[in-house]
């Protein structure tokens, strides 16, 4: 039987929601760019190439989300020397993705000390590219612990597309590999939220904390 | 709205069966020709050759001692095999001039490869069933995808964002029928009319994803089935059934197999793959 769906948290009303026939639940799904928050007893999803999302909760209250983001790609000089100059201004894009994720937890009841982050994807989904998956995953791995958040579990990198669920109110997560047969139609997608973000600036209720 | 038999009408012309094949499958079907016109057919095309008798020396065959004439690898491969093979080696560069922009060749050879190597394997070890033409059956299994990709791509990329957008619940060939009202069995199959291919291959092109409409040939077909889920847990080096499409419960009367042959069918395919994108796509 199918359950009544949760109410959206205010700013959050856009996001499309699916019934899961087969396990029974609602999913809301995600595209690049986007973000997700909940208090409530549903998922969140998305279908990851090069990009990441990072799925973060309040290990107490349940309140959760996932987001999804990369990195621009940059001329070879820059990557291979962004990270020794600290922030490249390519971050600023990840940083946002991360900033919003989390203040929208916080925002709705959640408190920084119980958080607990689980990356994925970071995938090299494309042969003839310099690898913008494991960028992605650097810039992750290296916020995370800037800002000393608890990362308790990860998958990440390797040569596949992934389909990502995650369930805030309990923390569990399934990580499904893709076939390379989605490969180009993913990085398309990928390619036009990257297109899309690089020609507005970047600004707003973004805060470092 | 197009048929499958329509979009295998449209590319005639654009993707032919290769002469050597076709010349062979005369000589095979004749009762009064011996290997050694066979062997003469197949030595007429210098490239086919050279290429024969990389196969007949590699791992798929493994061979005591170097095979080095073209009449040794047919008496040793078979005549009726050397059809199949003769396919197989030219199917690749056959459809390059069906290009699209959905998927890479690289990646769908190497998954219709990886399927061609189980089903090969998965003969081998129930025994009742040509080997080498379960590879062939294998390599060609998806081959209506890249007709449907080529000439209709809106919609085959509209097919794959409905994949995407159920979280893998919904299979590729279901998407198309959703769009296309067909989807790539159908199409493959209609490509093997047209080939005039043998019922076999025909049989395990056309249902593949759906074994009890298959009717001489279902064994093989189930060995086909089996063989493209194996594939995919090979190449996302997967045995997590909920990383894969499922199996068709009936498929394990039909074959005899069990689960048990499933891991060493996946690690074997994984040996054999990058020996065979060699001998069987051209890449170095």
């Amino acid at each position: 039987m199918r359950l009544p769906l949760p109410p959206a948290l205010p700013g959050f009303e856009h996001v499309r929601r699916t019934w899961n026939e087969s396990h029974a639940f609602y999913s809301a799904r995600i595209l690049p760019g986007e973000y997700y928050v909940t208090k409530f007893d549903e998922a969140v999803s998305t279908t990851l190439g090069s990009c990441i999302a990072a799925c973060i909760r309040d290990r107490v209250s349940g309140i959760g989300g996932m987001n999804h983001f990369m990195l621009p790609a940059s001329a070879g000089a820059e990557s291979d020397s962004w990270k020794a100059a600290g922030l490249g201004a390519g971050t600023r894009y990840g940083n946002f993705a991360m900033e919003h994720l989390i203040n929208g937890i916080l925002r709705n009841g959640g408190l920084r000390q119980n958080l607990e982050v689980k990356i994925f994807g970071g995938g090299r989904i494309l042969a003839n590219m310099t690898d913008v998956g494991m960028r992605n995953i650097v810039f992750v791995r290296d916020y995370l612990k800037t800002e000393r958040l608890r990362l308790v579990a990860e998958d990440v990198g390797d040569a596949y597309p992934r389909m990502a669920m995650y369930f805030p109110a309990t923390g569990k997560a399934r990580v499904k590999r893709l076939r390379s047969l989605h490969n180009n139609v993913i990085s398309s997608q990928e390619k036009s939220y990257i297109d899309s973000v690089i020609d507005k600036p970047v600004a707003g209720d973004i805060e470092l904390f | 709205m197009s048929t499958a038999n329509e979009l295998v009408k449209d590319i005639r012309g654009l993707v032919t069966l290769p002469h050597v094949y076709i010349q062979i499958g005369r000589l095979v079907d004749d009762p009064k020709s011996s290997s050694v016109d066979i062997a003469k057919a197949a030595s007429q095309d210098p490239s086919f050759t050279l290429r024969l008798l990389r196969v007949a020396n590699s791992a798929l065959y493994r061979f005591p001692s170097a095979v080095e004439t073209v009449t040794k690898a047919v008496s040793i491969i078979g005549t009726s095999q050397i059809r199949n093979l003769a396919l197989s080696m030219s199917v690749a560069s056959s459809f390059e001039g069906l290009p699209n922009k959905l998927v890479s060749m690289d990646n769908f050879w190497r998954h219709s490869l990886l399927c061609a190597l189980t089903a090969r394997h998965l003969a081998k070890l129930i025994g009742r069933c040509d080997p080498d033409a379960l590879f062939t059956a294998g390599l060609l299994h998806d081959i209506g995808e890249l007709i449907i990709f080529n000439r209709l791509p809106g919609q085959a990329k509209e097919a794959l964002l409905m994949v995407l957008d159920s979280d893998e619940e919904i299979e590729v060939h279901q998407a198309e029928q959703k769009v296309l009202g067909f989807d790539h069995s159908d199409v493959g199959g209609e490509l093997a009319k047209e080939w005039h291919l043998p019922s076999l291959l025909a049989e395990c092109i056309a249902h593949h994803h759906d074994v009890a409409s298959s009717q001489r040939h279902r064994r093989e077909t189930a060995l086909v089935h089996l063989a493209n889920v194996i594939a995919v847990m090979a190449e996302l080096d997967s045995l997590d059934p909920l990383d894969v499409p499922p199996f068709d419960p009936a498929v394990w009367e039909i074959t005899g197999l069990t689960k048990d042959c499933i891991e060493p069918a996946v690690r074997e395919a994984q040996a054999g793959i990058i020996e065979v994108e060699r001998l069987f796509t051209g890449k170095q």
